[in-house]
């Protein structure tokens, strides 16, 4: 499976859920696919989806709802990103935010730098996660993906699903060049709409 | 020949003043560290990140004592392990209408810039920054000045809004200042530092 192939399955499944995504090509990609206003892309910071969508995960969270008033907030990382940062697998197991969802597409390169190997040639980045708290699904084709996706929406507490995906950029895919302020202030606006359209059809 | 006792500063350590001398028997933190406690509290954060730091330890325990927390966390207060996360877990409280605070010490700016210039600044997200300095008066660690005497100028350079605390201002300004450094932030819709010098205050400057 490509990553636009994953990205496509992950943007069908999360049209009402917030989505924090990974600098240059996951971004450009996803963007392309559907570029939505509960997409928040990091232009750059590589390495702080996952520490941005813990940030919004517990500004979200209300103490025993569990899933949180929106359901899920999803980070896309590759894993060139997330060795950047690694820490963000320990902090999520330690503040357990209940309502985060880390979607890792792991080519075992750094796609936007040359296809340079990672770690991830080597180490099991699902493992690294097991062990620091976060409950973890796998999946490796299309089917599995769209299964999984939806089986870690039930789950409560950190989830990882660790997508294995192939090396590789989409052709032609623009550059995305849009102002970061506008892109936040979009992702904003839609959360604080998506909030209050939850907290009205609450039960 | 002996020279003259040389008079003692107000507020220099040890020559604590009235209004920060720690008194006889008091279990609460130092005032300057309780100032800055009650400044984060004031300041509006409903999430406040720590980097550990000596120094702003009391600040921390006083933090969590406040929320009935223990173990250095509270429902509001928790640690975390690297100044750069710090800035993506509470810069993006913004993000679903909430506001955040960190509070470490200033060599860890050295790990936190490219976040918080390609994050925070360029997506014009307020979070509040108590930073305690190293590299000033008072530090022992001959490396740490490299980088921490350049923090002020380095922030400046990068657009970076930064208030200075020191033992020239007491308790009741530190408070004042932090917590108008919050409201700052969310009404430059940036990131705002503050440096507090613990040297020559009653708390741990280095």
């Amino acid at each position: 499976m490509k990553r636009i192939q994953a990205l496509q399955i992950l943007a069908a499944a999360t049209a009402d859920l917030p989505v924090v995504v990974t600098c240059a090509a996951t971004s450009r990609e996803l963007a392309a696919v559907a570029d939505r206003p509960n997409h928040l892309y990091l232009l750059d910071a590589m390495g702080l989806a996952g520490s941005v969508a813990t940030g919004i995960a517990l500004g979200l969270e209300r103490p025993g709802a569990g899933n949180g008033p929106v359901g899920k907030v999803v980070a896309i990382e590759g894993d060139g990103s997330l060795l950047m940062n690694p820490n963000v697998l320990p902090t999520g197991g330690f503040l357990t935010p209940g309502n985060l969802l880390m979607v890792l597409l792991d080519n075992q390169v750094y796609g936007s730098t040359a296809g340079i190997p990672t770690y991830a040639t080597r180490i099991d980045l699902g493992r690294l996660a097991e062990a620091s708290g976060w409950s973890v699904l796998r999946a490796t084709g299309p089917e599995e993906l769209r299964e999984s996706f939806g089986r870690a929406l039930t789950l409560t507490g950190p989830v990882f699903l660790h997508v294995r995906i192939e090396p590789g950029n989409a052709p032609d895919v623009p550059k995305l060049l849009e102002d970061p302020v506008v892109i936040a202030r979009r992702f904003q606006d839609w959360l604080h709409d998506r909030t209050e359209e939850a907290a009205v059809t609450a039960p | 020949m002996t020279s003259p006792p040389v008079p003692p500063r107000p507020g220099a350590a040890g020559t604590a003043t009235a209004s920060t001398a720690p008194s006889a028997g008091r279990t609460g933190p130092p005032p300057y560290a309780a100032a800055v406690a009650a400044g984060l509290r004031d300041s509006g954060a409903d999430l406040i990140g720590y980097v550990p730091s000596a120094s702003v330890a009391p600040v921390i325990t006083a933090l969590v004592a406040a929320d009935g927390g223990t173990g250095g966390s509270s429902e509001r207060v928790f640690p975390l392990s690297r100044e750069e996360e710090a800035m993506g877990v509470l810069g993006a409280l913004p993000l679903a209408g909430r506001f955040g605070a960190v509070v470490m010490q200033d060599n860890g700016f050295g790990n936190a810039l490219t976040a918080l210039t390609t994050f925070n600044a360029a997506y014009h997200l307020p979070l509040l920054v108590v930073a305690n300095t190293r590299g000033g008066l008072g530090e022992y660690n001959s490396m740490i000045h490299t980088l921490c005497q350049h923090v002020p100028g380095l922030l400046d350079r990068l657009g970076i809004r930064v208030f200075e605390l020191d033992r020239r201002s007491g308790p009741g300004d530190w408070r004042d200042v932090i917590a108008e450094a919050g409201a700052h932030a969310r009404m430059t819709f940036r990131p705002v530092v503050v440096l507090t010098h613990f040297w020559s205050t009653d708390g741990k400057g280095a």
